[in-house]
């Protein structure tokens, strides 16, 4: 195939590497980002000076102080000057971005990773400052407490029940019991088990929430030819899209994902069969929402969250492009053939990023 | 352990939409705003949420009661939270608007909590001029 | 529009975040050194480079540094870069007169300490290049609380200043690759 301008359908990923997820990671975020961008770049088999394009994501508010992100590069070795971006944004975003780049035909090789550490914060006070700072954020209201409002929206709709919920914790839970890189882990979890718990946010339980993770996670992406000189069986890319929906919870419909609906159009999903799904929903409710809105359920064909997903482990800033690397995982191990990957930042699924990735 | 702490001390300046909005709740009221397909948006943006256009300034007088329309409880508030006891957090619609806004409901317990139950607005004595001088929602 | 007040077009808001984390490996040696009144850095196994403190890893070669990398640093420098803040009293300054912001690069060290104090020399005879010799604070009124993970290094509050020492300057070669 030549090397044509605009290959959209012709980029692949051809290296990942992730830390474990972990509750409380003694090093600081460009340690965790160090050994995780260099096995990724060893992974694709490039020198690290080969790289056309480098992005980064992550939250300076997470890290706790301005320009931490400038550190974060030192990751991707930025001396001599290397062309690079950031996003402050999950990783996806910053995979967007080089995607995009690439898309120019000038460079062959770009490299995206995202991290995050949220053990020295307390996230419920973090991420209300995501929110509106004149309607939202002086109310203190946490990610929490808004996942338990659409949670109970979505419940009130006789879209879900509480034992849905559980179901989603127990495919998260089960399929994470493979994954070495998860952090909640149980082979034996069960609905019967979980819908025991109390409350803590009701009608959400503790498992119906993400832990609280540090973690990062590197992708790289090669272009057409190169990327079949540098892996067996790459991960191409399809299509890749992100939408988003009004920010004040009141004027939407919570009990839906429009935006994720229509971001997975717009990537090239047209609902055809699909080997596996890895979700970002980091509320069990959420995980719900999102199948629904891409027309799967946890009973279908396709293998919803193999790694475990966001409810497994939440590093967040990291943790949507974690879950476009376990979704290209799977391609380049030859286990699936399709493979769609989900991530999401603002509140309550605000905004909504969809990779579609094939096999040859 | 280390301790880092960061202040931010914003001073916001509103604007005519939000200042309205928050203008009122010193005084006990509550306002909206009509938007581009006639829903009563509370509280008042100035944007339209699906067209993007300006919907002006013109306030539309809600409450002051008001229904609960989704809601989850907290039974352990935490130091930014706007109550110090058990309370909801909740999705509240005042009479006449059409959509809801996020707000504590001081029920007390979450027996007294359910989808469609009515609620009246309770004030701080002294505002401040934030959103948390609506400093809650009451069971009627 | 409803009529709104001057004074309450304006909303003020604080917002207040607190971190807490344990210092990372090498900077829980480096904090524990400098209580003893040692300073360490790791030098870079691959380019020779030794940073103070260690991050590490080498920021230019990006491979880990470990603790069998480090070494004992002397206490003396030159200044490199430098400014006099005239302190305003915006909001969390707590400094009232002009004061020393200093940046001091260790006798063979790569990387400068930033935000020092130098004192034994008129603010009008500052200068790059100028030798200082850390002023150690009596042991039991050293404190490394103030260090954390993030940002750019840090020397806690173990030094009262680097103070001049009226050796000759070095020469701008030493400095002018460590100049903002």
């Amino acid at each position: 195939m030549p090397a044509a301008k605009s290959t959209r359908g012709d980029i692949a990923i051809v290296g990942y590497a992730q830390t474990p997820s972990l509750r409380d990671a003694n090093p600081s975020e460009v340690q965790l980002l160090v050994p995780t961008v260099t096995a990724a770049i060893e992974m694709a088999g490039i020198g690290r000076r080969e790289i056309g394009f480098t992005c980064a994501g992550s939250c300076d508010y997470l890290t706790g102080g301005p320009f931490a992100f400038v550190s974060n590069l030192e990751a991707a070795g930025a001396w001599p000057p290397i062309s690079e971006s950031h996003v402050e944004a999950d990783g996806a975003w910053a995979m967007y971005e080089a995607w995009m780049r690439l898309q120019e035909g000038d460079i062959d090789i770009a490299l995206a990773f995202g991290s995050g550490k949220s053990s020295p914060s307390n996230p419920a006070e973090v991420w209300a400052q995501q929110l509106d700072p004149y309607y939202l954020a002086p109310l203190g209201v946490d990610p929490v407490s808004l996942a338990g409002i659409q949670a109970r929206a979505l419940l009130d709709s006789g879209k879900a029940t509480e034992e849905d919920f559980a179901r989603a914790v127990v495919n998260s839970r089960r399929n994470a019991a493979s994954n070495p890189n998860a952090q909640l882990r149980d082979a034996d979890a069960s609905v019967e088990a979980l819908m025991a718990q109390p409350y803590f946010r009701a009608p959400l339980r503790k498992h119906d929430c993400p832990p609280i993770s540090d973690g990062a996670v590197a992708v790289v992406m090669a272009r057409g030819d190169r990327a079949r000189e540098l892996c067996a069986r790459p991960a191409w890319i399809r299509g890749m899209d992100h939408r988003i929906e009004a920010h004040q919870p009141g004027v939407r419909d919570l009990t839906s994902s429009p935006s994720t609906a229509l971001a997975a159009r717009k990537a090239g999903y047209d609902g055809g069969p699909l080997d596996v799904v890895e979700l970002c929903g980091t509320f069990s409710p959420q995980e719900l929402i999102l199948l629904d809105a891409l027309g799967l359920s946890l009973d279908g064909d396709t293998k919803v969250n193999p790694s475990g997903g966001a409810l497994a482990g939440n590093p967040i800033m990291a943790v949507g492009l974690v879950r476009i690397a376990e979704a290209a995982a799977r391609i380049i191990d030859g286990s699936a053939n399709r493979a769609l990957a989900h991530a999401t930042g603002g509140p309550l699924l605000q905004q909504n990023l969809v990779c579609l990735l094939e096999g040859e | 352990m280390t301790e880092t702490k960061l202040e931010f001390p914003y001073s916001r300046t509103l604007g005519p939409v939000v200042g309205a909005f928050l203008a009122g709740l010193r005084e006990g009221k509550l306002y909206g705003i009509r938007g581009a397909d006639g829903r009563v948006l509370t509280p008042p943006l100035e944007y339209d949420p699906e067209t993007g256009e300006s919907l002006g300034t013109d306030m539309v007088p809600v409450g002051p009661g008001g229904t609960v329309v989704a809601w989850t409880w907290v039974e352990h508030p935490a130091p930014k939270h706007p109550l110090s006891r058990p309370f909801s957090f909740a999705l509240v619609k005042p009479d006449g608007a059409d959509t809801p806004m996020v707000a504590p409901v001081d029920a007390g317990s979450i027996e007294k909590m359910s989808t469609g139950m009515k609620v009246r607005p309770r004030f701080k004595p002294e505002p401040h001029g934030l959103i948390t001088d609506l400093e809650a929602w009451e069971p009627v | 529009m409803t009529d709104t007040a001057k004074e309450h077009m304006v909303m003020e808001h604080l917002v207040t975040l607190t971190y807490h984390e344990r210092l990372t490996e090498n900077l829980n040696r480096y904090a524990d050194n400098l209580l003893e009144g040692r300073i360490i850095g790791a030098k870079c196994p691959s380019c020779g480079r030794v940073f103070v403190p260690s991050k590490g890893y080498c920021s230019l070669c990006v491979v880990p540094t470990t603790e069998a990398d480090e070494l004992e640093l002397p206490d003396t420098g030159i200044v490199t870069g430098f400014t006099i803040i005239a302190p305003v009293n915006y909001y969390g300054q707590k400094k009232t007169e002009p004061f020393v912001y200093a940046s001091v690069l260790l006798d063979g060290a790569d990387t400068t300490l930033g935000g020092m104090d130098i004192t034994g020399v008129a603010h009008s005879d500052l200068r790059s290049g100028m030798r200082v010799k850390a002023k150690w604070k009596p042991r039991g009124e050293r404190s490394v609380e103030a260090m954390s993970n993030r940002g750019w290094g840090g020397f806690g509050d173990v030094v009262e200043s680097f103070e001049a020492t009226g050796e000759p300057d070095a020469d701008e070669e030493a400095f002018k690759e460590h100049l903002f």
